[in-house]
């Protein structure tokens, strides 16, 4: 046999070789960027760490979480920092996420931000207490025919210290087509005095690759990750009527928020109207726990209001849409003249209808609160 | 076909875990510009238009979002849940980025749900009316011609 057949392919291979550890070596000069200094809000926290990844993933391995629906993807534009020192211009990855504000005031989305130089950031305060935890899947059960409580024990004896109201983003193994491990942001449903738990309602999207996965791969026991707790989304404490408006999963926040005024003795320190809006009624779920929970307080006043009853249904509740049936009762029967605060869990589309009602009738905006999604 | 750098650029962004977890083409393997040839001829073949498809999606999506995150029934024919996760999806054409917006439109003809359902998001209207790309063939989100014929009614 021709010995060129063999010295061929062998001189291939070494040049090759020989090319791969080119690379591996220049890399590891161009890209080692040594150590560098994130400082955090003027001095409150300076962070050594190993330079070269991006700024999201950074802070996370120190044990700084901040938020991302994408997990570090660049596709959630959640993820947004102030830089207070000069890093460069902003990426084209990321200009399309930030409004001109944004722009302006060096915001930058943390997963984008390679760590190449020493850097200045402010976060909110609240996120030096978000923690990852992990836990097991110790109950999962249908609420609705589209929506799931699930309920995450956390592991190791560990314990979560969150306000009602604040969000959690869980994260999802990869399964069928999917990949990658996914992470997505759920209200916390559970009460903060339950410290060993987090639970959470997920309402099925189509398409969805976490809440399809939750729908038809999670099983009790499996373990899971949480970080948590996130948002500013919480009961203001003053006397203002609370004015309540959620849909779906936007229950979560608020079965956590009026189990924990029950838990603190708070439930009749000012009233509540809780507005639930659902199509017909096989959407409507924890109705007697609700119902339950309106004849022991005289302060919290439960509507759910359905947009298309069943035929023959008999259902003799509020019927319209809940911004209808919200317009109605802040015109006809809460007291006009007392002061009022508006709580908001849903889609940008919806939180919007339900501002439009509430400016309507003179509620302030910097009164009304929410935890809009984008 | 030849394929533009810009039509390049894009295949490369539709691949899994570079925009979404599982990418836009699903198990196809042909270049862009063929799926959306082919896909162009299927549609004529159906006698619909892309322009008359991409009207109907967002009439019904715009009708979608009155029921704020629940099912409503559009004009007796169709119910239509619009629904909204966090965060945005940017077009792998890099010419925008866009809300996940989804709706799951059932032909319901006298307000009786049959089954037939079409599944878009705000990203798939933008791929079908600038690019008539309705996704390759196995991708979670395609939008098949013979469904958009059925469900919308074209």
């Amino acid at each position: 046999m021709n010995a060129a057949y063999f010295i061929a392919p062998a001189a291939i291979a070494t040049i090759s070789a020989v090319l791969a550890a080119l690379i591996s070596i220049t890399d590891s000069i161009v890209n080692n960027y040594g150590d560098v200094v994130i400082n955090i809000n003027d001095g409150s926290k300076e962070l050594d760490v190993k330079g070269g990844a991006n700024m999201l993933v950074t802070l996370a391995e120190t044990g700084i979480f901040i938020p991302s629906a994408c997990g570090g993807r660049g596709s959630c534009g959640e993820c947004k920092v102030k830089v207070t020192s000069d890093i460069g211009p902003h990426l084209p990855t990321e200009i399309p996420y930030l409004s001109k504000e944004q722009l302006s005031e060096n915001v930058r989305l943390s997963c984008q931000v390679k760590l190449k130089t020493d850097v200045a950031i402010e976060v909110p305060e609240y996120l030096f207490k978000v923690q990852q935890y992990d836990g097991v899947v110790e109950s999962i059960k249908d609420v609705t025919h589209d929506i799931k409580e699930v309920y995450v024990k956390l592991s190791d004896g560990a314990e979560v210290d969150f306000r009602a109201g604040q969000y959690g983003q869980i994260e999802v193994p990869p399964y069928g087509k999917i990949r990658e491990r996914t992470q997505r942001a759920y209200s916390m449903a559970s009460v903060p005095a339950d410290t060993t738990h987090l639970g959470f309602l997920i309402r099925l999207v189509p398409g969805g690759i976490v809440t399809t996965y939750v729908h038809e791969h999670m099983h009790e026991g499996e373990k899971m990750k949480v970080i948590a707790p996130f948002g500013e989304f919480f009961v203001r404490e003053t006397d203002a009527a609370m004015i309540c408006v959620a849909g779906g999963s936007g229950m979560a926040p608020f079965r956590s928020i009026f189990y924990d005024r029950i838990a603190k003795g708070k439930m009749e320190e000012r009233d509540i109207w809780y507005f639930f809006g659902a199509r017909t009624e096989k959407d409507l779920f924890y109705l007697d726990e609700l119902k339950k929970m309106e004849e022991e307080h005289e302060c919290f006043h439960f509507i759910a209001a359905l947009s298309e009853p069943e035929e023959g249904s008999g259902w003799s509740g509020e019927t319209g849409l809940i911004t209808e049936v919200l317009d109605k009762y802040l015109k006809e029967i809460v007291p006009s003249d007392q002061p009022k605060e508006g709580y908001l869990c849903g889609s940008p589309g919806m939180l919007d209808a339900c501002m439009a009602v509430m400016r309507n009738h003179e509620m302030q905006d910097e009164k009304i609160y929410f935890d809009k999604f984008a | 076909m030849k394929m533009s750098p810009e039509y390049v650029k894009a295949q490369a962004n539709m691949q899994p875990g570079e925009i979404t977890s599982d990418g836009f083409l699903g198990d196809d393997s042909r270049p862009l510009v063929d799926i959306i040839a082919a896909d162009e001829e299927i549609m004529a073949s159906l006698g619909i238009t892309f322009e008359k498809a991409v009207e109907r999606m967002h009439y019904l999506m715009d009708e979608g979002r009155k029921g704020l995150e629940e099912p409503v029934t559009v004009d007796g024919r169709w119910v239509v849940r619009v629904s909204e996760a966090r965060g945005f999806l940017a077009s792998p054409f890099e010419d925008g980025i866009f809300r996940k917006v989804n709706a799951r439109v059932e032909r319901a003809p006298d307000g009786k749900p049959t089954g037939d359902v079409l599944l878009f998001s705000e990203l798939s209207i933008h791929l079908m009316e600038k690019y008539h790309f309705l996704q390759g063939k196995g991708s979670p989100f395609r939008i098949e011609p013979s469904s958009i014929k059925k469900v919308l009614e074209l």
